[in-house]
């Protein structure tokens, strides 16, 4: 079976680990978050008819205090983007997130998503906010970790992003 | 580049005249004949464009590399054909197909047989070792104490190092090429493992500035050890518990360079599909390696426990034999002692003993004589051939089969004769000589000492009847009342003794005596004698004793009566009638019973 890197990037508490929780059932702590920074998890799934096995590497959230390594993001055919839909400057990180790792990988396939959708009343982003970025992604998509709404299919064109190119 | 290829035109005939046209062309030949030849020649090929096996042979393997390079198209299109060309070259040659694999598959099969031999000797030789030593009772207890299974309480006491896990990973990715455990071992989320190692190993390095050739060459954390050989595109993870030794380093790095040597393309353009890894596999299971603290000297517990276990079973069955051979003894000196029987061999025959000779009907059961020794019925077979023994017990049994004498005699032998004993009925004694002739062995019987109860008992009935008198008054000739008990009583004996008579076979002759007194005139006297006799002859015919002869005889005066002295004793009455019984062989006819 084929595998797949893929990296989970974002800024601080933007919900890429809960967005992996609903993807996968880990065996591994959260506190390696924290500590080495990373957390990785796999899924099977199915892409053009074949099954993909996705490494998820859950990179800790981008902030003042711990950036991304880019040594993590090494040999990745993927990344999905996170922006926190009620936090507008999570836009910014995620722009910045998506030039470094352009910069260390070229471009390859990444989905952009805003989650935490399901929090209406303190929904603060619009989508030509972040067209430019959009522009750059295959897949552009509100999500919720907490109702698991989006998620499944942010991942499969993702898997099938990766099977084209 | 295609070169434009002008055809001659008819225009000019219009204006000059048609010689002066032959003189161009004439001199058009004369100047460009080699060119227009070859100007025909590609005018030709152009308007037939096919390219030639030829001139495709010279280009297809470079166009192959290079379009391989480019992308994978030529691939994907090639991999149907060659599934069906391979799969149809099965169908047809299948030996073609077989010869080319056996140099591959041969070695292969024989690694992976050769591995798990070496497994399961190690594993029964560590059963053997411990399973019954002091050591071993205390981990069966350690064992059932933590609820783990006794092998691997052994195998970690007696570990010195193994190698449970090896993980060949992708350098770059951090994916999962390879992966193999040992026996017994359970693996869980290798990919995830392999991901999470890779990102120790960045971290690490990125931590403490390391270059990216630099790497953890070892992790540790209680009884496990991560050993990680680094490639220049992957490296080898190995899980090792307990203390592995400095050579095993050697083992791994020395696998990832051979894996490094032949899979340098396939690592160099590793796109996440480990299929062309799978081949790794036996390098890899090389790497599983372990050592075994080894027992000092001497011989397991095990062991002595069944050498003596051995010894005991070989005294036990040496004992039994001998006690066997000792109770067969006894057997065969209770039943040579026994009369009639003669054991001449024995023999085992499929597990059971059998016994050969001879037996007299009339002796013992050996079967019995087994049985009352402890045997089972069934411990021993005889085959014992019937024969007449002549030993003075045999001659005794037989002689009471055959002669079944009555309680009231007693049988003995002596040498060849027998000797009765005691009373028997006169039927028994009349033909107990001749049936004693009849056993085989007697010659002669003794019975002097038999005596015949029907002759004793006739001779008691004579003797009571001639005892008995019937007195007479005197001058009278009737029998008188008074006389009447001793008629009957006189009655009685007469007919016991014809009783004993019939038994005897004799048909004695009874003489009615009659007496009287001296007293008057003899010739009177003589006369009243004979009276008196046949009146109580006549009383005594109406018994109707067949067997016996009643006779009257008339004595006349009774001589005693003479005898004045003795008359007047009253010894005896000279006016009776007394008897006298006279015996006489039956008829030999046989009438008579």
């Amino acid at each position: 079976m084929v595998q797949k890197k893929i990296c989970m990037l974002g800024g601080f508490a933007v919900g890429k680990t809960s967005l992996v929780r609903r993807f996968v059932s880990g065996i591994f702590s959260e506190k390696y978050l924290t500590t080495v920074g990373v957390k990785i998890d796999q899924r099977t799934v199915t892409a053009k008819g074949k099954e993909l096995l996705l490494v998820l590497w859950d990179l800790y959230g981008d902030d003042d205090y711990q950036k991304v390594r880019a040594s993590y993001l090494q040999g990745s055919s993927g990344y999905i983007l996170v922006i926190d839909g009620t936090r507008k400057e999570t836009i910014d990180v995620a722009i910045r997130l998506h030039e470094f790792t352009t910069a260390t990988l070229g471009p390859i396939p990444f989905v952009l998503l805003l989650n935490k959708y399901d929090l209406e009343d303190e929904w603060a982003v619009d989508l030509p906010m972040v067209s430019d970025l959009g522009q750059k992604a295959c897949l552009v998509s509100t999500v919720s970790a907490k109702t698991g709404e989006g998620v499944e299919a942010a991942f499969a064109a993702l898997a099938e992003a990766m099977t084209s190119s | 580049m295609a070169i434009p290829h002008r055809t001659p035109s008819s225009t000019p005939s219009a204006e000059f005249p048609t010689r002066k046209t032959d003189d161009f062309s004439a001199l058009r030949r004369l100047l460009l004949a080699p060119e227009q030849v070859q100007l025909d020649r590609l005018r030709e090929r152009l308007e037939n464009f096919s390219l030639q096996p030829q001139e495709v042979s010279h280009v297809l393997p470079d166009a192959i590399r290079l379009r391989a390079q480019q992308d994978n198209r030529l691939l994907a299109s090639m991999i149907p054909i060659t599934q069906e060309a391979f799969a149809l070259s099965i169908k047809q040659s299948p030996q073609l197909i077989s010869d080319a694999i056996a140099p591959i598959l041969g070695p292969a099969i024989r690694k992976a047989v050769s591995r798990a031999m070496r497994g399961m000797l190690q594993s029964l030789n560590q059963t053997l070792e411990y399973g019954m030593s002091w050591q071993g009772l205390q981990w069966r207890w350690e064992a059932w104490k933590t609820g783990r299974p006794f092998a691997e309480v052994v195998l970690l006491h007696t570990l010195r190092f193994r190698v449970e896990q090896v993980f060949l990973i992708h350098k770059r990715t951090g994916l999962l090429l390879n992966h193999v455990m040992a026996e017994g071992v359970t693996g869980q989320g290798e990919e995830v493992i392999s991901g999470m190692l890779t990102a120790i190993q960045d971290f690490v390095r990125d931590s403490f500035h390391q270059s990216q050739d630099e790497g953890l060459e070892s992790l540790r954390i209680g009884e496990l050890t991560v050993w990680v050989e680094q490639g220049p595109s992957a490296i080898l993870a190995s899980v090792i518990r307990g203390a592995p030794p400095v050579k095993l380093r050697d083992v791994l790095q020395g696998t990832v360079e051979t894996i490094h040597a032949q899979y340098s393309e396939a690592l160099r353009n590793f796109q996440g599909d480990a299929g062309p890894f799978l081949e790794t596999r036996l390098s890899l299971e090389d790497c599983l390696q372990a050592q075994f603290v080894k027992k000092p000297g001497g011989l397991p517990v095990a062991v002595w426990v069944l050498v003596v276990a051995c010894i005991g079973l070989i005294g036990w069955w040496a004992y039994q034999a001998s006690l066997q051979h000792q109770q067969w003894t006894s057997f065969l000196n209770r039943i040579g002692a026994e009369p009639g029987i003669v054991i001449t061999s024995v023999q085992e025959e499929s597990g059971q003993t059998v016994f050969f000779g001879l037996r007299d009907p009339l002796a013992a059961d050996p079967t019995n004589v087994l049985q009352e020794m402890g045997y089972p019925a069934d411990a021993a077979t005889f085959r014992l051939e019937p024969f007449i023994a002549l030993t003075p017990e045999m001659l005794y049994k037989r002689a009471l089969k055959i002669l079944q004498p009555p309680e009231t005699v007693t049988v003995s032998i002596d040498g060849s004769q027998v000797v009765l004993v005691g009373q028997a009925t006169h039927a028994w004694i009349s033909e107990v000589a001749q049936r004693s002739l009849a056993i085989p062995g007697i010659t002669s019987v003794n019975m002097e000492r038999l005596t015949d109860t029907a002759l004793k008992r006739f001779e008691t009935l004579r003797q009571v009847l001639e005892g008995q008198s019937l007195n007479f008054l005197p001058g009278q000739a009737n029998i008188p009342v008074e006389e009447s008990s001793k008629l009957e009583e006189v009655k009685r004996t007469l007919r016991q003794l014809e009783a004993a008579a019939r038994e005897l076979r004799l048909e004695p002759s009874v003489r009615v005596l009659g007496y009287s007194s001296p007293d008057g005139p003899e010739i009177i006297n003589t006369r009243l004698s004979e009276i008196r006799a046949k009146e109580v002859l006549k009383v005594l015919q109406s018994l109707s004793l067949r067997a016996i002869s009643l006779v009257a005889v008339g004595r006349g005066v009774d001589p005693s009566a003479r005898d004045v002295g003795a008359s007047r004793l009253g010894i005896s009455n000279p006016r009776r009638v007394s008897f006298e019984v006279a015996p006489a062989p039956a008829p030999s006819d046989g009438r008579r019973e």
